[in-house]
């Protein structure tokens, strides 16, 4: 795969240079919006790791309040302790035991922590991409700005 | 474009009753005759009635940004309500027939169990503010009916008084239009009268 021309960042223009930081300052917002994003999946799927488990510690028959709607719970009791429905996705649910729904838990969990440290990487060298372009860009105004006195 | 604008107001004057002069505490927008003597009686110049006029409309629109998530917060908790309703009626007429409910709930998000509702006959419902009340299905669907029909129609007030908010925003920029136009008019008048 050939690599995109290394730009020569000096011999830029101003504005070439300003167009340049705008785009990389863009794509390091974006980066940290998937940084987000990935926090925030990763701390669910850790509620629901936990919800497991200590849903494996219930045996069939334990009284409790089945939340059936956001605001409405009836007294019941638990019908199945072994076995629990996961939504992989796209409308669609597995049954797992508890042991294999832990498990795509903390599989999920593991990828999207490789996920997350892929792109703190990434995001990092964006962000000294960006800062060196503002320093450069600074420097050449400064160059630039004493000319029309001169 | 003063005939245009005047019509404008008449249609906008024609969706809100004649003579509502204020809702909820929000004061109308007085329809504007003829701008000097509104100007005259109001004792503004015309930088003044200006300022006032864009103040009235920035509150304006304050308050419809206000009403309209009171609006989505009811439109929300409509299809809850009915909801809710909707397993009390299950409830019921499962116990009616003496068999018990499996349904999967959630336990967490995106897993879910099975639990079994055996001859049940409370509910207990969420009330908010960190309170829930235990109530037999009749009572929790007769309080739910209530609730149901206080949503819709604090739902119908909302969406009366947003109307009434629109119009008010109309007549506004109206007017606004109309004393620019009107302060345009005179600085040509005057740039007339100069130059003869």
């Amino acid at each position: 795969m050939a690599s995109p021309p290394r730009i020569e960042v000096e011999k830029l223009s101003v504005e070439q240079l300003k167009a340049l930081k705008e785009q990389t300052d863009l794509e390091v917002n974006l980066l940290q919006d998937s940084l987000t994003k990935i926090r925030s999946a990763a701390t669910r799927l850790e509620n629901a790791s936990a919800a497991l488990h200590d849903l494996s510690l219930r045996p069939k028959g334990k009284k409790m309040l089945v939340p059936l709607t956001a605001s409405l719970y009836v007294p019941g009791t638990l019908d199945d302790s072994e076995k629990v429905l996961v939504d992989v996705g796209t409308g669609y649910f597995i049954e797992k035991t508890m042991t294999e729904g832990k498990e795509y838990c903390e599989r999920k969990i593991n990828l999207l922590k490789s996920n997350f440290d892929e792109l703190v990487e990434m995001a990092t060298k964006k962000k000294n991409i960006a800062d060196e372009m503002g320093r450069l860009l600074q420097a050449k105004l400064r160059q630039s700005s004493p000319s029309p006195s001169s | 474009m003063a005939a245009a604008a005047a019509s404008s107001s008449s249609s906008s004057a024609a969706a809100t009753p004649q003579g509502v002069t204020e809702r909820r505490g929000i004061p109308a927008a007085s329809f504007v005759e003829d701008v000097e003597t509104y100007l005259r009686q109001a004792g503004l110049d015309v930088n003044s009635g200006l300022a006032f006029l864009q103040e009235r409309l920035q509150q304006y629109k304050i308050v419809e940004m206000k009403l309209l998530a009171q609006q989505r917060d009811l439109q929300a908790k409509i299809p809850d309500i009915e909801k809710c309703l909707d397993i009390v009626a299950t409830l019921q007429a499962k116990k009616a027939l003496g068999e018990a409910l499996t349904a999967d709930f959630e336990l967490s998000e995106g897993i879910y169990s099975r639990a079994k509702i055996e001859d049940t006959d409370s509910v207990c419902l969420w009330l908010g503010a960190n309170v829930m009340l235990e109530y037999s299905c009749d009572e929790a669907n007769a309080l739910l009916k209530k609730n149901l029909e206080n949503a819709k129609a604090s739902l119908e007030v909302l969406v009366a008084d947003l109307q009434f908010l629109r119009d008010q925003q109309t007549i506004t920029q109206v007017t606004i239009a109309r004393v620019f136009n009107w302060d345009v008019h005179q600085r040509r008048s005057k740039q007339a009268i100069k130059e003869t």
